[in-house]
């Protein structure tokens, strides 16, 4: 899962992004409302973490501008929690909103739930035949028995997962999957999928050639 | 019944009135019945003493009389002419005589008479008397029991009108009297629903009367002016308490952060140097607070002194010296030496204020020229600066609490700075003003009152701190 933090207070942008990419997400950031919208509007991301008062472009007229070309799920992050501001911000169409100073196991949480009811899902467990993900905890169970997975290919059933059905290309999971932190030679999916089908099972994963991956 | 309550003191002292009136009016009326009820009677008595006298001298051409040798008439001598003797009598109202002659004797006497001869002033009797030059006494008299009698009927008449008159005085008094106190139970009462309730409501003035609706009018602009007073008191917690918001945010998430995992040393020291500037900044906020509450409640002490402006100003330039060389920025002083009384350190501040602000919002090889000079009895400083400018539409906020044109916080300044300033500026007698052109640049103008030359002029160079607090202006 990819995801945009924007927020003018740098030292509470590095602990967020260290913490969130600890949990396994592909984070970029931006400092101003400018790059953040900018940023907003030429990726994709599966989640956008928006604070409110940014310099040069405030976060009320980010959401705005994106909500006309885009759906992505945003979370709006500030310091005022007047009932006015949480209605204006679900009203312009953020998805949640999150009050600081916060905790982040709530954001993280809050975060999940946006990511999922984008995906469609009712809940934080996806059964794909005898293989349950769980993506509160984090775990992928086979017939009950934990599967042992490293961070990247957690990442990478994941996102198949809540894209089950669709057909994910290779450069979908280059963006969703990776961070500008990253260097590329982590970022062989095939190798990945390789490993995730012997720890799930060949037909786990399904390769459409020429198009990409999907979980059927 | 309410003792001190103004309706029963009206009540009380209008009674009294309308009951002297009455009673007044009533005694008066009283005396003139009387006076002409005794006034009739005496005239009559008078007239009846006349013919009397006259039939004692006897007809003129009575021959049995001799006018050169007078005798006393004998008793029985003694005759009244018929049309006298109608005069008195039971039938004539009760008119009586007696006479009597100088030795006592009784000459004569009308069949009415009462036994014993009244004396004068006889309760019950009207008498008068007179005595002829031949010695006797001729006694007129009539009995007025019946008339007192009647005379004090009208007495009790009148009083009983009288009472009835007053009753319904009162009574139309009590009327009137509630219904103007009406009005003022209302507004007392819609008054105290809004202290202790709803301070946004105003009494209804229109439903009163002109000077009960001044009263209601001025009351109206008190609770206004309470309602104002703790819509700000309000706000600024509010605005505090937000204010804070995001150094705890910093805190909380880089110490979580922090406590995740096991961390480097590296990464452990960011952490705490994070917080630290988190921590100073909530270090200033709350100092900065702490100013404003005391400004506001009149609680900040000036340590009064004369001192010269233009050094302070020249101070506070050279300790900006290293943020005017970071942003490129030039300071141009030209400062006239000017003598003003107040707390130096105070003052400094506000020019330190002014002058970070200047340097701050300013574009890189931009200038901040710094004016000082006396001006009308008032030191003038002017700092201008070369920077955006501040927009029309903030103009008129700029000195509000927590008011930043830019409405994020990255540049750790909380707003506060141009409120305090202006605090100190009018604590010292002062006025701070602002006049800006977007894209132009801003200019601050601060009036400080000068020195007074009431100071020994060998005494005006020693400081001569006078703390003690400061008078609300």
């Amino acid at each position: 899962m990819r995801l945009l933090i924007v927020e003018d207070e740098p030292d509470l942008l590095q602990s967020t992004c260290l913490v969130l990419r600890e949990e396994g997400y592909a984070v970029d950031s931006a400092r101003d409302g400018e790059a953040g919208l900018y940023y907003a509007l030429n990726y994709d991301y599966d989640a956008i973490i928006l604070d409110v008062m940014l310099p040069k472009v405030d976060g009320w007229k980010i959401l705005d501008r994106l909500r006309r070309e885009k759906s992505t799920p945003v979370l709006m992050l500030t310091a005022r929690d007047q009932i006015g501001d949480r209605v204006r911000g679900l009203d312009t169409g953020a998805d949640d909103y999150v009050v600081k100073p916060f905790d982040f196991e709530e954001l993280s949480a809050r975060l999940r739930a946006v990511i999922r009811r984008h995906a469609k899902q009712c809940s934080n467990v996806i059964q794909i035949r005898d293989v349950k993900i769980d993506t509160g905890k984090r775990l992928v169970l086979k017939q009950g028995k934990a599967v042992e997975l490293t961070a990247r290919e957690y990442a990478l059933i994941e996102f198949l997962a809540l894209h089950r059905g669709d057909v994910v290309t290779r450069g979908q999971l280059y963006e969703h999957l990776s961070d500008e932190n990253e260097d590329s030679a982590s970022n062989l999916f095939n190798v990945h999928v390789f490993n995730i089908r012997q720890k799930l099972g060949a037909e786990f994963i399904v390769t459409r050639r020429g198009h990409g991956y999907c979980i059927e | 019944m309410n003792f001190n309550s103004i309706k029963f003191q009206l009540q009380l002292y209008y009674g009294l009135l309308l009951f002297g009136v009455i009673a007044g009016l009533g005694a008066a009326m009283f005396q003139l019945a009387s006076g002409r009820m005794y006034r009739q009677i005496d005239a009559e008595l008078n007239q009846r003493i006349r013919v009397l006298a006259g039939a004692l001298n006897g007809p003129p051409d009575d021959p049995a009389r001799n006018p050169a040798a007078h005798l006393p008439p004998a008793p029985g001598n003694f005759h009244l002419p018929p049309r006298a003797e109608t005069m008195f009598g039971s039938a004539a109202n009760g008119f009586y005589y007696i006479i009597t002659a100088n030795d006592g004797r009784e000459i004569a006497r009308s069949s009415n008479a009462p036994t014993a001869r009244p004396k004068p002033g006889a309760p019950g009797e009207r008498l008068q008397e007179i005595t002829t030059p031949t010695g006797e006494r001729i006694l007129a008299g009539r009995g007025i029991g019946p008339d007192l009698a009647e005379l004090h009927l009208t007495l009790l008449q009148l009083a009983a009108v009288g009472a009835g008159v007053w009753m319904l005085g009162l009574g139309g008094g009590w009327i009137l009297v509630s219904r103007t106190l009406r009005p003022i139970a209302r507004i007392s009462e819609a008054a105290v629903k809004i202290s202790t309730g709803d301070l946004a409501q105003r009494i209804n003035a229109a439903e009163t009367k002109s000077e009960l609706g001044q009263l209601a009018g001025v009351l109206n602009s008190m609770f206004a002016r309470l309602e104002a007073a703790f819509a700000q008191q309000r706000r600024f917690s509010a605005d505090a308490a937000h204010e804070l918001r995001t150094p705890v945010s910093v805190l909380i998430a880089q110490t979580r952060a922090a406590l995740r995992k096991r961390r480097s040393y590296e990464e452990n020291l960011q952490t705490i140097e994070a917080c630290h500037r988190a921590a100073q900044r909530m270090r200033k906020l709350i100092v900065s607070l702490l100013q404003l509450a005391r400004l506001d409640a009149g609680q900040e002490k000036i340590r009064r002194a004369d001192f010269d402006l233009a050094l302070v100003v020249d101070e506070c330039a050279e300790l900006l010296e290293p943020l005017a060389a970071e942003r490129g920025v030039k300071i141009i002083l030209e400062l006239a030496p000017v003598t003003i009384s107040g707390d130096a350190a105070q003052i400094g501040q506000v020019i330190t204020n002014l002058l970070a602000n200047a340097l701050q919002y300013n574009r890189a090889e931009g200038e901040v020229r710094v004016n000082l000079r006396a001006e009308n009895n008032f030191a003038v400083l002017k700092v201008a600066d070369t920077g955006q400018g501040i927009a029309r539409a903030d103009l008129p906020h700029i000195f509000d609490r927590f008011y930043r044109a830019d409405e994020s916080r990255s540049s750790g300044n909380a707003g506060l700075g141009l409120a305090i300033s202006q605090a100190i500026v009018s604590l010292h007698g002062g006025s701070i003003a602002v006049s800006s052109e977007a894209g132009k640049g801003a200019t601050f103008e601060v009036g400080l009152p000068l020195a007074g030359p009431r100071l020994h002029p060998d005494k005006a160079s020693a400081a001569d701190p006078t703390s003690g607090s400061i008078r609300r202006l």
